[in-house]
């Protein structure tokens, strides 16, 4: 009595196409409700199940540094680092990696630019805690690090414009800067120890500071004699061990403000970093 | 009369139209595409960090530091990127990772991505056709001229459609399995993921995260896109009853979940567009732990705003067609 209306349909198709669907659909169905009253009791009353850390699978143990054909590098730091004021977007970091492959002609990985823009020496700590952090680290046969400008110059002005007048205008005092540089220095030196202890292997190459404010009168005696007084605390920690060096960049900008920092008058430009790139390779035998 | 005869015609009617084998047809053109992006991606990735996805991972969280420090990147989304830091970090802390590329992996994200447009439509194709389709053809004075009560003709219907609503979900789930298996492998079931995120503004919560297998995680999806596939299959249904052409009563579905999916991304300062169904579809948000587009939704809520919708429509759907002349 049904079947007029499906235009002459043999029974035995109808029942079989009816006896399929309606099973799968049903069993489908069945399983699906389910699955929503699961999901509702997980997301409204979670953390029944089983503890997370146990959740450990099949952690695949990678083999460390089964290459040693190629040399790898991690940057990690500020915005030097990053390479802020570059228009290739490249840094010292990314330049450094191709000069050096050039010049030895071996295969130069940059594993990972863990830089973040306006990075002080606390918040830089803090992330070495970090278990992604670490494990980029440990793969790493040279590690690029540039941090310190920051907590010296800008660490009153993260929240304001970052034009040349906010700067004229919030020169900080000596006594500031140097209380400033007493605190960070000693974050340094802890960083630096730090990061040899995740990786004692690893060649640390600290990128030193410059004075950004060299051109700037009321500012060019302030910030040289603050930079000065950081690079040599820096120079300091570094003399203990080979594995860690400071590349000076002090002398590199100090006449040449113009040519070689970027619109900004804080970052270097591409030939500042192509400087700094430069002077890293020639670190490193 | 009995319901089962009414609901095996209609079932039938459905097969017969080849509706579904349409929608089977898509699903079977769209997701190698979609796979095939996927793995030129994968690829992409893999020569960029040689296949380690710790250090894609840690790059993609330090893009996204450096991203909250800007200025220009407004504060909304800053707040998505840092519950997106901290679930990544959460992840690498555990040496699990969240995008294991395999056939599992790929269904996961794909149901995360279809659940509020892409399957809502597939639903639509079938939903809309399934009254005023009686209509156009012209086959409703037939039907209604059966001594059957009206009501039973139309819950047969709205039966042999929840049917073909969990008939998608899980052909959808079996489909991409099968297809970007073959592409990533077909492993991975027991791979863990973390649910269980509490948000609160812009914190995350860690103390009921909890792990659970992907195919635990899939069930759970799959159970959730299926509460959405039924709310907007009753509302396409609704339309249907409403609108005497097919094509018309497609459109009207089809602009309603595209401007859910606008909505979505652009309604935050519009709070009380929370109360709308379209922009309560995505569900598996609450399991991803991805903030809802608009403050003040979290499951229980949209669970409450879709079956108020579902509800509404339902007593229309009946009200209109136990009531309404059938002309013409």
């Amino acid at each position: 009595m049904v079947n007029h209306l499906l235009g002459g349909v043999p029974m035995n198709s109808s029942k079989t196409i009816w006896i399929t669907v309606s099973t799968i659909s049903l069993v489908a169905t069945l399983l699906l409700i389910s699955g929503f009253i699961y999901a509702v009791k997980d997301i409204v009353a979670p953390a029944a199940s089983e503890n997370a850390s146990e959740a450990k699978h099949e952690a695949k143990t990678q083999e460390p540094m089964g290459n040693k054909s190629e040399i790898t590098v991690a940057a990690i730091g500020d915005s030097l680092a990053k390479g802020t004021g570059d228009d290739t977007g490249d840094g010292f970091v990314r330049r450094a990696v191709t000069l050096l492959q050039e010049r030895d002609g071996v295969k130069v990985r940059l594993l990972n630019n863990l830089a973040i823009n306006g990075l002080t020496t606390d918040r830089l700590l803090s992330k070495l805690d970090e278990k992604g952090v670490q494990y980029v680290l440990k793969r790493s046969d040279i590690i690029l690090l540039s941090i310190g400008g920051n907590d010296l110059f800008r660490a009153e002005q993260t929240n304001h414009s970052r034009n040349m007048q906010d700067i004229t205008l919030r020169i900080p005092s000596k006594e500031e800067i140097l209380k400033v540089s007493d605190t960070a220095s000693l974050r340094l030196q802890t960083i630096l120890g730090r990061i040899h202890q995740i990786n004692p292997g690893a060649k640390i190459i600290y990128v030193g500071l410059y004075n950004p404010f060299a051109d700037l009168k009321q500012m060019r005696e302030v910030g040289n004699e603050a930079v000065t007084d950081w690079n040599y605390r820096a120079a300091k920690m570094t003399s203990k061990d080979n594995n860690i060096m400071i590349i000076p960049t002090f002398d590199l900008f100090q006449e040449n403000i113009k040519s070689y920092l970027s619109s900004d008058h804080f970052h270097p430009n591409g030939d500042g970093y192509e400087q700094i790139a430069e002077r890293i390779i020639q670190g490193i035998q | 009369m009995n319901l089962i005869p009414l609901i095996k015609n209609e079932t039938i009617k459905i097969i017969k139209k080849k509706r579904f084998y349409v929608i089977l047809l898509i699903l079977l053109v769209l997701v190698p595409i979609f796979t095939y992006a996927q793995m030129r991606q994968a690829q992409n990735n893999r020569q960029k960090f040689e296949g380690d996805w710790r250090l894609e991972l840690q790059q993609a969280i330090t893009d996204n530091q450096n991203s909250l420090g800007s200025d220009r990147v407004p504060e909304e989304w800053k707040k998505y990127r840092r519950i997106y830091i901290e679930q990544m970090q959460y992840y690498l802390e555990h040496d699990i990772n969240p995008n294991e590329p395999n056939g599992v992996t790929f269904t996961r994200q794909f149901l995360d991505n279809s659940i509020s447009l892409f399957i809502p439509l597939l639903v639509t194709a079938v939903a809309s056709d399934i009254v005023s389709g009686e209509r156009t053809s012209g086959t409703i004075k037939m039907l209604l001229t059966r001594p059957v009560r009206r009501w039973k003709i139309l819950l047969s219907k709205l039966i042999a459609l929840v049917m073909f609503i969990s008939l998608i979900i899980v052909s959808t789930v079996i489909i991409c399995y099968l297809i970007s298996g073959a592409f990533f492998g077909y492993g991975g079931f027991n791979v863990p993921v973390f649910t269980g995120f509490l948000l609160f503004d812009s914190d995350v919560d860690m103390s009921t995260v909890h792990a659970v297998t992907s195919w635990q995680y899939i069930l759970m999806q799959c159970g959730l896109t299926w509460f959405v596939g039924v709310v907007v299959g009753v509302l396409a249904f609704m339309v249907s009853v409403l609108v005497r052409s097919t094509a018309a009563s497609i459109v009207t579905m089809m602009a309603a979940l595209i401007a859910g999916s606008i909505l979505t991304n652009m309604a935050a300062s519009w709070k009380s567009a929370k109360y709308l169904f379209m922009v309560n579809l995505q569900l598996t948000n609450y399991l991803s732990g991805t903030p809802a587009p608009i403050e003040g939704m979290n499951l229980p809520f949209s669970l409450v705003v879709l079956s108020l919708w579902a509800l509404a429509a339902l007593i229309i759907s009946f009200l209109v067609f136990t009531k309404q002349d059938i002309l013409n």
